[in-house]
């Protein structure tokens, strides 16, 4: 039998160059019965990680290299034989991608002169006119790397492919270089053809009737068998065998990367282990001043066995020292995942998660068996993460440490998209395209639902487009940065994978992404942002100066009933995590009476619950309406805590492992396959085993199928116990700052815009409805952010639309002992007329007595002329001015023009006539109304949500001037409605009330667009002729 | 009509349907779409609209030679004098209307004393015309947005609103061109609109004492006019390549004939030669007080140093050649064939005007350009032939063609050439495209003769191969 390997093939890692897999490729080069394969992409081993893998899986060898692409000479294949070799590649890359912007990679001959030519071997591929530079370069090649040099032909059936092998065999015997044989393949199979043409249109942005021979002229570079190879090359039989020549040499395989921990010095005479046990001995001293629990020490001393067992400890004494150095630098870091919760971690400093508050088990995170790196995520406050991430760097050095990478990969939109401008389909009909498809599987989208988006099904351009969108969809795009994986290593982290700069200034990626680290068993710590860290830190400092109360996240005072009390009422507004519409209609449900429950409360409003239909189950046992029962004694162990039922991730594995007789491997592989291998479709193999092992051991096939879907639903929004419990923790603090110093907490929140679910509107009413009073911003008072007085609430300027920190405190800084007038206040300050200007119209001149008209007549009439005319202006020589006065409704439109909010009136008090005469209701009637009444409402909407978990149904949340209410709107009437759910920022709403306890829906029946209405308020001050003269609210949307 | 803006795919301006659908200019392409599924869109052409609006600017040179384009997409008229002639300036505002709403134009006209009042009362009026501007929109008075938002903040609405106000604080706040809108429109000061006028580039423009009347007249007229444009476009090293002649009789009315060239000229015989062919087109009507040769398209042409070699003098002569049968047939009968990038060896050329100017060839650095010379000539359907060769990919040995057989002496190939499968049926998508690649062969039979063929798909056993003659080698 012939014998070959195919050692030139571009994946789709080339990006928009390859049109295959590198799983596709592994499984066709097997199927073909190739010696061996070697993936050659430009510049990159980004797809290697993916390739080894299958090629595992598959069953045939994969030969590590890459294709160098030169600027002044031809692209040469690289192939190191071994470690060291590799290392010196991946060295080289990154050189030529450290010296380049973003995504590129700039190297020349001279460098590939000066990279080490010990163990490689290399092959130049020859240009398309083999003019004399590339014979030069072919000889200087041949100097350095002697026999190992190679010239890699192949047959692409261009017309003079005998007459072209025939000189360049001439040039290689000459230069002294052997040939190889390759096919130069850019995809599995040729059927691929039509998709590798798209992707050319793509990257060379024209369509495919312009593209003219910037396509290949047919499909030949595809995997062919070795036999067709050896028929191509019958009179060249020695580049054949020089493929397997190659093949034998390069024996080099990503399993021989051995990853290693950096090590942190430790004093002379320790060890890691000694030194991660004297900190943990010090830190539990100063956590438990009065002396450690025995259950505590009892912990401490298990999770050392472990971890010293397991040889983490250079790991956890890693994470010790960035969340040391974070402290030190007075930045809030909250550690989370399954190693973070342990008395370890707690006594550390890493979590604030109190070990005698939870009961976690700390062996989950050690899965022993898959010898897996434990995980550790980290959030910081989101300002000041990055001083974290650089001296993450400074500390190992940009050799030793890099960000991960992820693969941004076309989506259902951005595959129609492309496809479509490269087809020279027309704007409008790629736009229905994407909306059919919208919230849907691409698998789903039928004929039906293009015929409801005005598209023909049948239409050919559309049928090719939809063919091959759906071929596109998955491939890689580009590399971007993960948001906080950092990567560190105890030697050359650029021996191991090329280290590339980021869009980012100061940032370096490496260029694979988390699956590929996972598989590879290398370390990485998560350093993440999180605002609320921010917004809590801000609280603490702000009741630190009113008063003087010291907190921390580990001090603020546990179990406190009134905490407790405010979030069953759902009383929750700018709570972490608990804030959401969804999460406040369950919090009256399930009523968290403890820290446990917080934790239940978290994870419960997520995808793997709701899909897995485990809510109402939970609740119903939780209110006693249920009897607590178990599916099985084994199952006890796994649901004790959840009364029966499945909540966490961690929870919906152990029942596959228990349950279903999974290995653990195997559980973790259905994880995979589930969260990132979709596309390669295992999971039915995955189900069908799932629930033949479920009903082998005795459940129910409906149970089976219930916890199967939810484990569906946590591959893609996975929710673990262990971050569900971190997490709770500053729910817990965040609802107690609430509860205890609203004004303060509020502050903070407003300081710390963007973040959560609610708008500033929102956060100021909530705040007014607690009994605080509110100031309006003033030039006079007011500093940049938000400031407390008293117990009231000063707004900042911060809250003016369009204006600047630095004018705002350019202002502050020259304020003194306040602004006798507008004029003293633009010769101090130097402002510009158009923030002056920003100022008046956020009526901020109150403590001047200026309402905002009259001081934008001030500021117009301000001149840049020399001091006689300010005289003039002073002494009020011009002739006195009537102008039209405002009306409290134009007010309050100006308000929410420029502030996005008012403290005058609410919109709707002022209309209140206006719409109690057309049979319109309040909010705030609705605790009195029954259940199941019509009831006709009012609101302004402040946000809309159409989660994918709730098929279709649109939630709407909007507010009059008594109350909130929340709208459920079904899809039907979704659809006979849509254009004023999605446009009115003033709705009327004609509806059922659902009461549920103390959760009220109002289920609509009849909406209708009111905004024209908010126009009579006082009309938009725009030139802009026919847009929308309706007041702008702002409602958050989620989709 | 949409437009690609910063931030995606915005909509710019809707018809009545779209607008009571809730689609609205400024919405996102994506947010129009959501509201409006049925969406009709087109890309917006400004341009285009500019100049469909200068054309009818002209047509309204029938009310008034005084016409002029707005810069907010209308158009001036001066009627001053001109009403008489439709029976007053209702009569002339009705007869417009009628006549646009029958080119399907949706339209607002108004007749006023001053231009700024015909302005704000066309855009912000109530169908029945009020005499007085004092309630309209402070907008209707022609102001930059910025000052139009300034006045509204301030609660000054109406026109009237500013009337009332003592003018000097208004003008230091505002400056003086506030003042000057406001006392345009009432009249209280002159405005003069710049009557539209085409700018060609280089223009010669005669007139006569005594109106010209014969054909004799005319062409000398011309040829004046020809000799002197020919040395303004000289002096700035400039060619024609569109030229119109324009008869402006005595009567207002205008007669006008246009020609074109292949490339930038500038040779008054050769030109009036183009001219003459056309003169018959041209009616002095009752004699001709004016006339205007205006260049309209020029292109750069540097002074031509005479050539020795006999080429260029060929080259000449194939332009002029070009230019009389373009003018004479009309530029869309008279082709030149052109290069086109393409595998697909029969889509590789097409035919364009031979006036217009030769495409530019660009390069690209990633081409995939055939790497074997193409067939000088090409048959128009490639030929069935009988073709003994063996399997799977070698060249014929022996082929047949009309009748006559050839045998091959030389041959090179195969080029396999791809289809363009975005043309085919797209139930092949999903089937490898293979089969409906060609493979071509370069021959050369024992006569000499050399020529193209090609198998059409790869060989199958289980079907015997068609091959076809496509071409010719000189």
């Amino acid at each position: 039998m012939t014998a070959y390997a195919e050692l030139q093939i571009t994946s789709n890692y080339s990006f928009l160059r390859g049109a295959s897999h590198p799983e596709e490729l592994m499984v066709t080069a097997a199927a073909l019965g190739l010696r061996a394969v070697a993936i050659t992409d430009r510049n990159s081993v980004s797809g290697l990680v993916r390739a080894h893998l299958a090629a595992k899986r598959a069953g045939v060898r994969l030969i590590i290299g890459c294709r160098l692409e030169i600027s002044d000479g031809p692209d040469l294949l690289c192939y190191p034989t071994d470690r060291a070799a590799y290392g010196r590649l991946t060295r080289l890359l990154t050189t030529g991608k450290r010296r380049a912007p973003k995504g590129e990679c700039h190297l020349s001959m001279a460098d590939i002169i000066e990279f080490s030519s010990d163990s490689q071997v290399v092959a130049m591929v020859p240009p398309e006119t083999p003019d004399t530079a590339f014979i030069e370069a072919l000889h200087k090649l041949v100097c350095k790397f002697n026999s190992d040099s190679y010239l890699a032909v192949s047959i692409p059936y261009l017309g003079d492919d005998r007459e072209r092998l025939s000189a360049l065999s001439v040039i290689a015997a000459t230069a002294g270089a052997r040939l190889l044989a390759t096919n130069d393949v850019h995809a599995h199979t040729p059927a691929r053809r039509p998709l590798q043409d798209v992707l050319s249109c793509i990257r060379e942005g024209c369509t495919l009737d312009q593209a003219g021979h910037r396509l290949f002229a047919n499909a030949e570079r595809h995997l062919k068998p070795p036999e067709e190879m050896a028929r191509l090359f019958d009179d060249y039989p020695e580049a054949i065998a020089n493929s397997l020549r190659i093949a034998e040499a390069c024996r080099f395989s990503l399993d021989e990367l051995r990853y290693e921990y950096p090590v942190d010095p430790v004093p002379d005479g320790s060890t890691p282990q000694l030194e991660l046990a004297r900190l943990t001995e010090v830190g539990a001293a100063a956590r438990y001043p009065d002396g450690v629990p025995a259950k505590v020490s009892r912990q401490i001393e298990h999770e050392l066995a472990l971890i010293g067992e397991l040889g983490f400890a250079p790991y956890f004494l890693t994470v010790h020292d960035i969340v040391r150095f974070a402290e030190q630098r007075g930045i809030l870091c909250q550690g989370r995942g399954s190693a973070a919760n342990s008395a370890v971690c707690y006594c550390l400093r890493v979590t604030a998660v109190d070990p005698t508050r939870i009961d976690l088990l700390f062996e989950r995170f050690v899965s022993a068996e898959r010898g897996e790196p434990p995980d550790i995520d980290v959030d910081f406050e989101n300002g000041r993460r990055e001083e974290v991430i650089q001296y993450v760097y400074e500390k190992y050095g940009r050799e030793r440490a890099g960000m991960t990478a992820t693969v941004i990969s076309f989506r259902t939109k951005s595959a129609v998209r492309e496809v479509g401008k490269a087809m020279g389909v027309s704007e409008d009909t790629i736009v229905a395209l994407q909306a059919a498809a919208w919230r849907r599987d691409w698998a789903e989208v039928e004929d039906q639902h293009l015929t409801e988006a005005g598209l023909d099904p049948n239409q050919p351009t559309l049928r090719r487009l939809m063919i091959l969108a759906g071929e596109l969809r998955g491939f890689p795009r580009h590399l971007s940065q993960h948001t906080g994986g950092m990567v560190m290593t105890r030697s050359r982290l650029d021996e191991v994978v090329p280290i590339a700069n980021a869009a980012m200034d100061g940032r370096t990626v490496i260029e694979w992404d988390k699956d590929d680290l996972d598989a590879l068993g290398i370390l990485k710590v998560d350093i993440l942002a999180l605002g609320m860290l921010t917004c809590i830190h801000q609280t603490f400092d702000l009741i630190g100066t009113h008063h003087h109360r010291a907190l921390t996240l580990a001090t603020v005072p546990a179990e406190d009933a009134a905490v407790y009390e405010m979030l069953s009422a759902a009383d929750s507004v700018g709570v972490f995590q608990v804030e959401s519409r969804a999460q406040m209609s369950m919090l009256p449900r399930l009523r968290p009476r403890e820290f446990y429950d917080l934790v239940i409360q978290v994870a419960i409003v997520r995808p793997g619950p709701i899909q897995g239909d485990m809510v109402h189950p939970y609740l119903r046992r939780r209110d006693g309406r249920e009897a607590v029962n178990f599916p099985s004694e084994a199952l006890r162990q796994v649901l004790g805590k959840t009364l029966g039922i499945p909540l966490f991730q961690e929870q919906a594995m152990k029942i596959a492992i228990v349950g279903a007789g999974f290995s653990p491997e195997e559980a973790d592989a259905l994880r995979r396959a589930l969260a990132t291998f979709r596309r390669f479709g295992d999971i039915h193999k995955f189900e069908q085993r799932f629930i033949d092992g479920m009903l082998a051991n005795g459940y129910a096939r409906d149970f089976a199928e219930r916890c199967f879907r939810q484990i569906e639903g946590f591959a893609d929004y996975g929710f673990p116990e262990s971050h569900a419990a971190s997490f709770a923790l500053l729910v817990y603090v965040s609802a107690w700052l609430k509860r205890h110093y609203p004004a303060a907490f509020a502050c903070s929140l407003l300081n710390c815009q963007p973040m959560g679910f609610y708008a500033p509107a929102q956060i100021i009413r909530d705040l007014a409805d607690h009994g605080i009073v509110v100031r309006p911003v003033d030039i006079n008072i007011s500093t940049w952010d938000c400031t407390l007085e008293e117990t009231a609430l000063r707004l900042g300027f911060r809250q003016i639309k369009g204006m600047r920190q630095v004018d705002a405190e350019a202002l502050v800084a020259e304020r003194g002992d306040g602004f006798g007038s507008i004029i003293d206040l633009w010769r101090r300050t130097g402002l510009g007329r158009g923030h002056l200007d920003r100022l008046a119209r956020a009526d901020a001149f109150g403590s001047l007595d200026l309402d905002r008209r009259a001081a934008l007549w001030a500021i117009r009439g301000l001149d840049d002329a020399p001091l006689p005319l300010f005289a003039a202006l002073e002494s009020n020589l011009e002739p006195e001015v009537k102008l039209p006065e405002m009306s409290l409704g134009e007010h309050v439109a100006n308000d929410y023009r420029a502030l996005a909010l008012s403290l005058k009136a609410h919109p709707l008090a002022l209309l209140r006539d206006h719409l109690a005469a057309e049979g319109y209701g309040v909010c705030g009637s609705l605790a009195e109304i029954a259940d199941g009444k019509l009831v006709k409402l009012a609101g302004l909407v402040t946000a809309r949500q159409r989660p994918g978990s709730a098929k279709g149904v649109m939630f709407i949340t909007m507010e009059d001037e008594t109350a909130v209410a929340n709208l459920i709107v079904w899809p039907k009437v979704f659809e006979d409605f849509r254009r004023q759910v999605l446009s009115a920022s003033l709705l009327g709403v004609e509806g059922r009330v659902q009461k549920e306890g103390r959760v009220i829906h109002v289920i609509c029946q009849r909406l209708s667009n009111l905004t024209a209405m908010l126009a009579t308020l006082g009309p938009e001050d725009t030139a802009a002729p026919r847009t929308s003269r309706s007041l702008r609210l702002f409602s958050r949307d989620f989709h | 009509m949409v437009a690609a803006e910063r931030g995606g795919v915005r909509v710019i301006s809707v018809n009545r349907s779209a607008e009571s659908a809730g689609v609205t200019p400024g919405l996102t392409l994506a947010a129009a779409g959501a509201l409006c599924a049925n969406l009709i869109t087109a890309e917006a052409d400004p341009e285009g609209d500019r100049r469909a609006l200068a054309a009818l600017a002209d047509w309204c040179g029938r009310y008034t030679p005084w016409t002029a384009l707005d810069e907010s997409g209308g158009l001036w008229l001066e009627i001053t004098g001109c009403g008489h002639l439709f029976g007053g300036e209702a009569e002339l505002l009705a007869d417009l209307g009628r006549r646009l709403d029958g080119f399907g134009y949706a339209h607002v006209a108004a007749v006023a004393e001053t231009p700024g009042a015909a302005w704000a009362t066309a855009r912000y009026a109530r169908p029945v015309a009020d005499a007085t501007l004092a309630p309209l929109p402070v907008a209707a008075l022609r102001l930059p947005p910025a000052t139009v938002e300034g006045l509204q903040r301030l609660g000054l609405r109406c026109i009237g609103d500013l009337i009332r106000l003592p003018r000097a604080p208004l003008s230091a706040r505002f400056g003086p061109h506030l003042l000057k809108r406001l006392d345009q429109a009432l009249g209280r000061c002159p405005e003069i609109i710049d009557p539209r006028r085409p700018t060609p580039a280089f223009r010669t423009r005669l007139a006569f004492a005594e109106p010209l009347i014969h054909r004799g007249g005319i062409e000398a007229a011309l040829k004046q006019a020809l000799d002197c444009l020919c040395r303004q476009m000289a002096a700035a090293e400039q060619g024609v390549r569109r030229l119109s002649f324009t008869l402006y009789r005595g009567d207002g009315s205008i007669s006008e004939v246009a020609i074109g060239t292949s490339r930038p000229n500038r040779q008054p015989a050769h030109l009036a030669r183009l001219f003459f062919e056309k003169l018959e087109r041209l009616d002095p009507g009752f004699g001709v007080d004016v006339a205007i040769l205006a260049a309209i398209v020029v292109d750069p042409l540097a002074p031509i140093q005479s050539d020795l070699a006999s080429g260029g003098e060929t080259q000449i002569a194939i332009d002029h050649l070009l230019d009389r049968l373009g003018n004479r047939l009309g530029p869309s009968r008279v082709l030149r064939l052109t290069s086109r990038a393409s595998h697909l060896p029969e889509r590789a050329h097409h035919a364009v005007s031979a006036l217009d100017a030769p495409p530019q060839q660009h390069d690209n650095a990633t081409t995939h350009a055939p790497r074997t010379p193409r067939p000088l000539r090409l048959l128009a359907t490639p030929e069935l032939i009988e073709v003994v060769a063996p399997v799977p990919d070698h060249p014929p040995a022996l082929f047949r063609w009309r009748r006559h057989q050839h045998r091959v002496a030389r041959a090179e190939g195969p080029e396999r050439i791809g289809t363009e499968w975005w043309h085919n049926d797209p139930a092949e998508l999903a089937s490898p495209d293979q089969a409906r690649a060609r493979d071509y062969y370069r021959i050369e039979d024992t006569d000499g003769g050399r020529f193209w063929v090609f198998r059409n798909g790869p060989y199958r056993p289980d079907r015997p191969p068609r091959w076809y003659l496509h071409g010719f080698f000189s």
